[in-house]
């Protein structure tokens, strides 16, 4: 009897004082709702994605790896959507990065009304997104459109602006990145704000211009705020729908089709929610294998400043 | 309190107790009165015929003690909504909103209709989009929605009215060139509003989609494959045509291809456009002074007609309502008393063609209508009384995925060079086929 283990050593192991029943109580709720709406609905889409799930005639017979076969060899994937996904992120997130910094530099500093200011740059970040690209669809219609307006203001012929990939691209991205420039310059200026005041000081003391003084001192010390800004925005830039969807459809033809469009248009409009749910896992596992690439090498750049 | 506890002799459990015990007394009394009043969830798109249609079933559920519950979606998400709803077996709905343009799809998840008084005085033609493999209906018709050429009668006399493509064109750029529009013609042309620019005249030319043209035989269209017809001459010239108004004469609006029915509705009640295609039903939005310039000055036409036709090829079909199969027994019959009410009363349909402009399900209602109304009249004219006459879908289930393949297809070939568009027409033939097969 001496080699039989108690059966009973296992419970003590994982036997939880009162402090600690009552802490799991308290997370509990917590942890139902991201079990039930977030972690469940995930594993059933993911499930669907192995199966013959027709949204209008669900057989959910399994069928392996048919659906990511077939959207990895999709022409329309590979030459369409992950360029224009990926060209999408990284403009929308450099030039909310490039705003966003140059508007928390300027409320960094004090000046009659910054108060104002400050409250009229956050507005976009009241705004729904669906709003905001229901008004810029507006904005840039051809024959209503202020855009056009404008410019035949200045002489310049009007544009069709949402029937080239092109130009809807820019009408989608101008969207994007008036929606998280404020984000940023949120972010930054907090940012800022918590730099110590030594270091600008000193600059001043050996007389160091404006501009060398961002590029050596500031910049430096933002940049691990930058970092999980960029990491963070990049991820859900990834994953936009909503904008691209008012705005374009996806359109002109497919032309502006990013990640999320091609999985919804797959599930919803081609009724394929077993390929729709493929497209979604790939995208998951791109953004993570992304995310985690960007994040360390932007890291090895916060690391070679030190 | 704590006086009157003592004096009742509650001791704070007790107190609990007690409040618990009046509050189930309470809800004894209440409950049963509820019970009384039945619920019927209506899932639906937010539309002023839509919401008139239930108006008229409003009545009846007042007067039978039943609540009616508006659930409204937006048209862009509707079928896919409902369609993962149905096949979940979710109870969200009592009754939905059912179209023509979504085929077959849901066939398998609707209760029958047959039984439905009233559905003798429909016309039997739009129904063909709702049987099932039984041959049995599974929608009651709510109004009819049909395609028709409408045109400003302050700038269009009804001789002058373009009975060709070409005289579509010559018309146009006449107004324009007299300054009284911006634009002859305007229609929408983005996915999900193919109707009011390819596909009406697709058919006007005696062309369609899949092959053979105008056929809407499921079997007969699985015998040929879902062949598309893109690159058959009369497809070609269409897109053409399409081509030439918006780069050439310049009769359409540059941004036409992204243009859905609304931008193109606001762009004709603005005053910029002869003439538009979109359904009879908009007529109540052309016709409200909030919203519109050109009140008192449309008029509607049959189709002009492209070179291979004769004579213009019109579409009727209905809006209806359904019941998702998986509706208990007793519901399912209560809405069903609900839409014969809706059915029988002529009075109603009546106020909703005069308040919106849907013309009314029950067709023998129609040459009183055509009689006292010269508007229902001429919309008679214009599509009703047309022949020959086609179905503005297909019927099977993968329409949705064709439709959405086909779309991308014209759109392509429009946004691109003249040169190109037999080219890129013939790229996309494999992916319609495909939609249609349902292996793409």
């Amino acid at each position: 009897m001496a080699g039989v283990a108690n059966p009973m050593a296992g419970f003590r192991l994982v036997a939880v004082d009162e402090k600690k029943r009552f802490m799991l109580a308290l997370i509990a709720p917590a942890v139902l709702v991201l079990v039930f709406f977030q972690i469940l609905p995930i594993l059933t889409g993911a499930n669907a994605s192995f199966r013959d799930w027709h949204l209008n005639d669900p057989k959910k017979t399994w069928i392996g790896l048919t659906n990511y076969a077939y959207v990895v060899r999709d022409r329309e994937f590979l030459n369409v959507v992950l360029p224009n996904t990926f060209g999408f992120l990284a403009a929308s997130v450099a030039a909310s990065l490039i705003a966003g910094l140059m508007l928390a530099l300027l409320l960094n500093r004090q000046f009659p009304g910054r108060w104002l200011v400050q409250t009229i740059v956050l507005l976009p970040l009241m705004v729904a997104p669906v709003i905001a690209a229901i008004m810029i669809r507006w904005m840039f219609n051809d024959q209503f459109g202020i855009v056009n307006v404008i410019l035949e203001a200045f002489g310049i012929a009007p544009i069709a602006w949402l029937t080239q990939k092109w130009t809807a691209f820019f009408a989608i991205l101008l969207t994007d990145v008036w929606l998280w420039t404020p984000w940023f310059a949120l972010l930054l200026l907090a940012a800022l704000q918590s730099l110590p005041p030594e270091p600008f000081e000193a600059a001043q003391i050996d007389a160091a211009s404006a501009w060398r003084t961002f590029r050596y001192i500031t910049l430096p010390m933002l940049r691990p705020v930058i970092v999980v800004c960029v990491v963070i925005r990049a991820i859900d830039a990834f994953r936009t729908f909503d904008i691209v969807w008012t705005i374009s459809g996806g359109g002109p033809a497919r032309a502006t089709e990013v990640f999320s469009i091609y999985a919804y248009v797959e599930a919803f409009q081609f009724l394929n929610f077993g390929r729709g749910s493929a497209a979604a896992v790939l995208g998951a596992i791109i953004i993570v294998v992304f995310a985690m690439a960007l994040y360390r090498l932007l890291n090895r750049w916060v690391e070679v400043s030190r | 309190m704590q006086g009157l506890s003592r004096a009742w002799g509650l001791t704070p459990l007790r107190g609990v107790a007690a409040a618990l015990f009046a509050i189930a007394l309470t809800l004894g009394a209440v409950v049963p009165a509820l019970a009384q009043e039945q619920e019927i969830k209506v899932g639906y798109m937010k539309n002023p015929i839509q919401d008139a249609s239930l108006d008229i079933m409003e009545k009846w559920a007042k007067a039978n003690n039943v609540k009616l519950t508006r659930i409204p979606m937006a048209y862009s998400v509707f079928m896919e909504k409902v369609t993962a709803t149905l096949t979940s077996g979710a109870d969200q709905f009592d009754m939905i909103w059912h179209n023509d343009d979504w085929g077959q799809l849901w066939k398998k998840w609707l209760e029958t209709t047959d039984d439905v008084k009233g559905l003798e005085n429909a016309d039997p033609w739009p129904l063909l989009a709702f049987w099932n493999d039984d041959h049995k209906l599974t929608t009651v018709p709510m109004a009819h929605t049909v395609g028709t050429f409408f045109y400003r009668t302050d700038l269009v006399k009804p001789e002058e009215v373009p009975k060709t493509f070409e005289e579509l064109v010559s018309v146009s750029q006449r107004l324009q060139k007299e300054g009284k529009v911006k634009w002859g013609y305007v229609g929408g042309m983005s996915m999900n509003n193919t109707w009011f620019s390819f596909l009406w005249t697709l058919w006007a030319n005696n062309c369609d989609i899949l092959k053979p043209m105008l056929e809407r035989d499921n079997e007969k269209l699985k015998a040929a494959r879902f062949e598309p017809a893109l690159t058959e001459p009369c497809h070609r010239e269409i897109v053409e045509y399409w081509w030439d108004a918006i780069n050439t004469h310049k009769i359409s609006p540059p941004g036409m291809t992204a243009y859905g029915r609304n931008e193109a509705n606001a762009i004709f009640m603005a005053g910029d456009a002869a003439f538009t295609v979109v359904d009879s039903t908009h007529f109540g939005e052309f016709s409200d002074p909030k919203r519109s310039k050109i009140v008192g000055k449309v008029g509607m036409a049959p189709f002009p007609v492209g070179p291979r036709a004769k004579v213009p090829t019109s579409w009727n079909e209905i809006w209806g309502w359904a019941i998702p199969i998986g509706v208990p027994a007793p519901k399912k019959k209560l809405v069903k008393e609900m839409l014969a009410a809706m059915m029988s009363d002529e009075a109603g349909q009546i106020e909703m063609w005069k308040k919106t402009g849907g013309p009314p399900p029950n067709v023998k209602l129609w040459p009183k209508l055509a009689a006292e109304d010269p508007d229902f009249a001429a919309l008679k004219h214009a599509v009703f009384d047309q022949t020959p006459i086609t179905h503005a879908a297909y019927y099977f289930a993968e329409w949705p995925a064709v439709h959405k393949a086909y779309s991308d297809a014209v759109i392509a070939a429009v946004s691109g060079k003249r040169e190109d568009i037999a080219k890129v027409l013939e790229e996309n033939v494999e992916k319609v086929r495909r939609a249609g097969l349902g292996t793409n």
